[in-house]
């Protein structure tokens, strides 16, 4: 069976409004750019189904506000722009600088195969930062984003009893839709602190220089809490119930309270994802404001590995916004540096997104993750998968485990399906409180492929056609 | 949980354990289900304590569920199709081992 | 804490030291364990965790018998530590398969057996060949075209990682004490016995005897007291699947499974043959075989795979060796610090004891290698 290389100039991993730009840009400028997205149309979490809500349920346009809509517009000039789509796609692995070739590993249609790029950008977007709580592990306890995902691309409402619990953005803008949408949640659980001096001049600055957005905003917390029954000061939130949640309970200005419930919403803002960027192998570092770990990036989007860019909030959190603006300077940069494989000059930012950024630091002041997920007590489950709890990581700590990585060998913590993805935050932390260091220094687990599910069989009938392999492979396989 | 939704255009018939259901056409397998009014997706494999999907962008690994003829899948990243079948997935682990004869005896 | 003299120090914190220090906590000694940080190079991340007899020891008797001894001692040196721990280390003596794919393979490999049997003499080597449906018998769902198998009732299988975890527990029990973040860089021999340790101009422990144990750190450590390690990384690979609900009773030279119930997929069984670099072929090369021999496992999810760099010796076994110019110095290296995690605790630990390492154990000095080349 003679196979040709599958190749392309440049492959964009994400179809957000970061992978979207970058990928319209460059395929308009004649490059031969594959798209690679998990989900089945284009517009990432953010614009998640917005073709469709704009084809099928016109109506919720409106409810699911101008920012959502918006997408339309970057989705429309995808879908012109020459970039080959591939909806449905994942990427389990990047193949390390020890390969001979860059090569994707995708799954598609249930089987396996190797894309090879001459660049990849990285536009893998943001998750949810892990909130481990008495409970989380519950059915009927989910996070706000699900819960907005559901409602964006299968219109699912949540029953009036849902109690939408922690701090962020997010959030709010959620429970906004949800009022449109004629929905008043049965209470808001705020953690976050009440407003410093500092935030409130970081606020001011924000205000000038990005009035509209933070007017916005402003709409979504008066509106939030306008005949809502929001909590401020929230604090030791539990969740609780047999099978399935019944309740909540939490305690605020030193008083008990429970409440009855179904559907619990938790959000503690957003993290980048950095599975595919860390399997690869790129530096990354702790960013304390941010409470995230993040990609070292040279230029707009260039990182410790030459042939892969990373861009919009895989990067960094900066919102739709930046990761458009970024999504154009990554583009510019990589057409240059596939011409002639040097680092070219960075554009300077432009004063747009340097105002955005302005906003950013207003939004990671205003809302600083919560406490309590933070430091969670010794009896909660911190990795889902294999159900080890904050007391287990303590204790191997205390007894010389330095790190995550053999934490994770003696505890089997991070080695579930989800690879650390709901527990290495919170580790890394932990560790770093008990031996009194910086997160920085106790390290991130190492994060291998596959980063996404791939079976036996997938692997063993994948053809590889690795340039640098002309040798059959030791095997008995008799396909 | 969640509302159930009514006049649903364009529907499919799948089934979950056994169970005739419908969902919307393009509905992802985790909100076909939720909508459905399903709560438990799957056991965990260390304690049997039950499992749904948590964070619906395929990161939580939470909405596994096994899928006529095409295996385990995540939930939230599949598209619910015309006929499906879908169940639990196993993760009885059974007690391993205990039926080893020494083969030099045999 | 760390200016302490001790009455022996273990440089390096991997299978191979834990097991030292262990033995020596156990022994009644005050002992040092010194530990790089959390991305030190672990090979025990890398072991298969295979307690293992069969087929090891060509070219070597002393090797074969060594093994064998371990496997041997290996449920009381278990069940020891578990005790001491309250750690399950999923240790299993089950016996184990070498399964081989073709027919050349399984020919080349019982020339191989026999071989070993025919060096064992009297004291035996016992194995047997399985093939068809009395294979099938006892690993279930094993693919028809595969040749056969080789049973050795010696062999067995435990969780490596829950072996360190419970090397490192005991050591810390017997009141043991644990240096982590610790780079020895120099070896400083004191003037009339034992050496201080110091890491970066930091002095981080002195000792009356030294055990050098720290991978391939080991090569630059041990010059600095005359101590010659030839040894070389070689890139092994390990996939580990899902938990599944599938069983295999025994483990295998490509397949096992843990406690947990997941798979764990290796290239070979023997410690060595790793052919290959951590890249895709050599990922394909591990699941193509093993779906060969369990087609059945096929639509089991890959958890994750790694690489794990091994010891590696000129001729494949331990290197152990003693410091002529300053006594009271020995460095041991071995890629098989699993299957020898036994006798490592109890009878090397002694040897330093003693001072010494005895005449019947000085086939795995260094020297070996001398005498090759000037024949």
């Amino acid at each position: 069976m003679t196979t040709q290389l599958p190749l392309c100039d440049v492959a964009v991993i994400g179809a957000g409004p970061a992978g979207l730009t970058a990928a319209c840009e460059l395929a308009e400028s004649g490059r031969d750019v594959v798209v690679l997205d998990e989900q089945g149309a284009p517009g990432g979490q953010i614009y998640k189904g917005v073709e469709k809500v704009f084809a099928d349920r016109p109506q919720d346009i409106r409810p699911l506000g101008r920012e959502y809509a918006e997408g339309k517009t970057l989705t429309r000039r995808f879908r012109q722009s020459g970039a080959r789509y591939q909806p449905g796609v994942s990427v389990w692995q990047i193949t390390s600088d020890q390969e001979p070739d860059l090569a994707l590993g995708l799954i598609e249609n249930g089987s396996a195969r190797m894309l090879h790029p001459k660049h990849v950008i990285l536009a893998t977007g943001a998750m949810e930062r892990p909130t481990p709580f008495e409970g989380w592990t519950l059915p009927g306890v989910m996070t706000v984003g699900a819960a907005q995902t559901l409602l964006k691309s299968s219109r699912l409402l949540p029953e009036d009893d849902v109690v939408l619990a922690g701090t962020g953005p997010l959030l709010y803008l959620y429970v906004m839709q949800l009022k449109k949408f004629g929905i008043r949640p049965q209470a808001i659980l705020d953690t976050g602190p009440p407003l410093s001096l500092r935030t409130s001049l970081l606020g001011l600055r924000a205000l000038i220089t990005c009035p509209q957005a933070m007017f916005q905003g402003m709409r979504w917390l008066w509106g939030a809490g306008v005949k809502t029954n929001m909590t401020r000061g929230v604090d030791s939130l539990k969740a609780q119930g047999g099978d399935h949640l019944s309740s909540v309970s939490y305690e605020a200005r030193g008083r008990r309270h429970e409440l009855s419930t179904s559907l619990l919403l938790v959000h503690d803002g957003v993290i980048p994802n950095t599975w595919l960027s860390m399997s690869a192998g790129i530096k990354h570092h702790f960013n304390e404001t941010q409470n995230c770990w993040v990609p070292e990036i040279q230029g707009a989007g260039l990182t410790s590995r030459d042939c892969i860019s990373i861009v919009g909030d895989a990067a960094g959190i900066g919102g739709a916004e930046v990761a458009m603006l970024q999504g154009e300077r990554v583009a510019r940069e990589v057409d240059a540096y596939l011409e002639d494989h040097q680092h070219p000059q960075t554009s300077i930012e432009s004063g747009v997104l340097r105002r955005q950024r302005w906003m950013r630091s207003f939004i990671d002041e205003a809302f600083p993750s919560t406490a309590q997920f933070q430091s969670p007590e010794n009896d909660i489950v911190v990795c889902r998968c294999e159900e080890v709890t904050a007391g287990e990581i303590r204790q191997v700590t205390e007894r010389g485990c330095m790190g995550p990585n053999q934490g994770k060998a003696f505890t089997r913590c991070g080695m579930g399906p989800c690879m650390g993805r709901k527990c290495g935050l919170t580790v890394s932390r932990l560790m770093a409180q008990v031996r009194g260091v910086s997160v920085q220094e106790v390290g991130h687990y190492r994060i291998r492929s596959p980063i996404r599910p791939i079976t036996v069989g997938q692997l063993a009938d994948m053809e590889s056609i690795l340039k640098g392999d002309n040798q059959s492979v030791l095997s008995a396989n008799s396909s | 949980m969640f509302r159930l939704r009514t006049n649903l255009t364009d529907p499919v018939t799948f089934s979950f354990e056994g169970r005739r259901l419908t969902a919307s056409r393009g509905d992802t397998l985790a909100a076909a289900l939720l909508a459905s009014g399903v709560f438990i997706f799957r056991n965990s494999p260390v304690s049997s304590a039950p499992r749904a999907p948590f964070c619906m962008i395929g990161n939580c690994y939470e909405c596994f569920v096994q899928v006529e003829a095409m295996g385990v899948v995540q939930a939230c990243l599949t598209e619910v199709t015309e006929g499906m079948q879908i169940t639990k997935v196993s993760n009885q682990i059974d007690e391993l081992g205990m039926d080893i004869k020494e083969v030099s005896k045999e | 804490m760390t200016k302490k003299y001790f009455d022996v120090a273990v440089i390096g914190g991997g299978l191979l030291g834990s097991s030292f220090a262990y033995g020596f906590g156990q022994a009644g000694l005050s002992v040092a364990l010194i530990d790089e940080g959390d991305n030190a190079i672990r090979t025990a991340r890398g072991n298969f965790g295979l307690v293992w007899v069969q087929g090891k020891g060509e070219g070597m008797r002393e090797y074969a018998r060594w093994s064998r001894k371990s496997a041997d001692d290996w449920g009381n040196f278990s069940a020891q530590l578990s005790e001491l721990t309250d750690h399950d280390l999923g240790y299993h003596q089950s016996g184990g398969f070498n399964i081989s794919l073709d027919e050349a393979e399984l020919q080349q490999y019982l020339r191989m057996l026999e071989g070993l049997k025919a060096d064992a003499g009297e004291e035996g080597y016992e194995y047997e060949l399985v093939q068809g449906r009395t294979l099938a018998k006892y690993l279930p769902g094993i693919g028809e075209d595969v040749a056969g198998a080789t049973y050795c009732p010696h062999d067995g299988h435990v969780n490596p990682l829950y072996l360190l975890r419970a090397l490192q527990e005991g050591f810390r029990k017997h009141g043991g004490c644990y240096l982590p973040l610790s780079s020895i860089d120099q070896i400083q021999p004191l003037k009339s016995s034992g050496f201080e340790l110091s890491s970066e101009g930091r002095q981080v422990a002195s000792c009356e005897r030294l055990v050098i144990a720290a991978g391939h750190g080991s090569v630059g450590l041990g010059q600095q007291v005359g101590i010659r390690i030839p040894i070389y990384p070689e890139q092994g690979q390990i996939i580990v699947t899902e938990r599944s609900t599938e069983q295999l009773a025994y483990p295998t030279n490509m397949i096992r499974q843990t406690d947990e119930g997941t798979f764990m997929l290796g290239a070979s069984a023997r410690d060595v043959g790793f052919n290959s670099e951590t890249t895709t072929d050599t990922l394909q090369d591990i699941v193509r075989r093993c779906a060969s021999a369990f087609p059945h496992l096929r639509s089991l999810r890959i958890q994750r795979n790694w690489a794990a760099l091994r010891i590696m010796t000129p001729d494949g076994f331990p290197v152990y060796s003693q410091s002529e110019e300053f006594p009271g110095a020995f460095a041991f290296s071995c890629h098989s610090g699993v299957t020898l995690a036994a006798v490592h605790a109890q009878d090397v630990c002694r040897w330093v004891v003693d001072g010494k390492i005895p005449t019947d154990y000085r086939c795995f000095g260094p020297e070996r290698f001398d005498v090759s080349t000037a024949n």
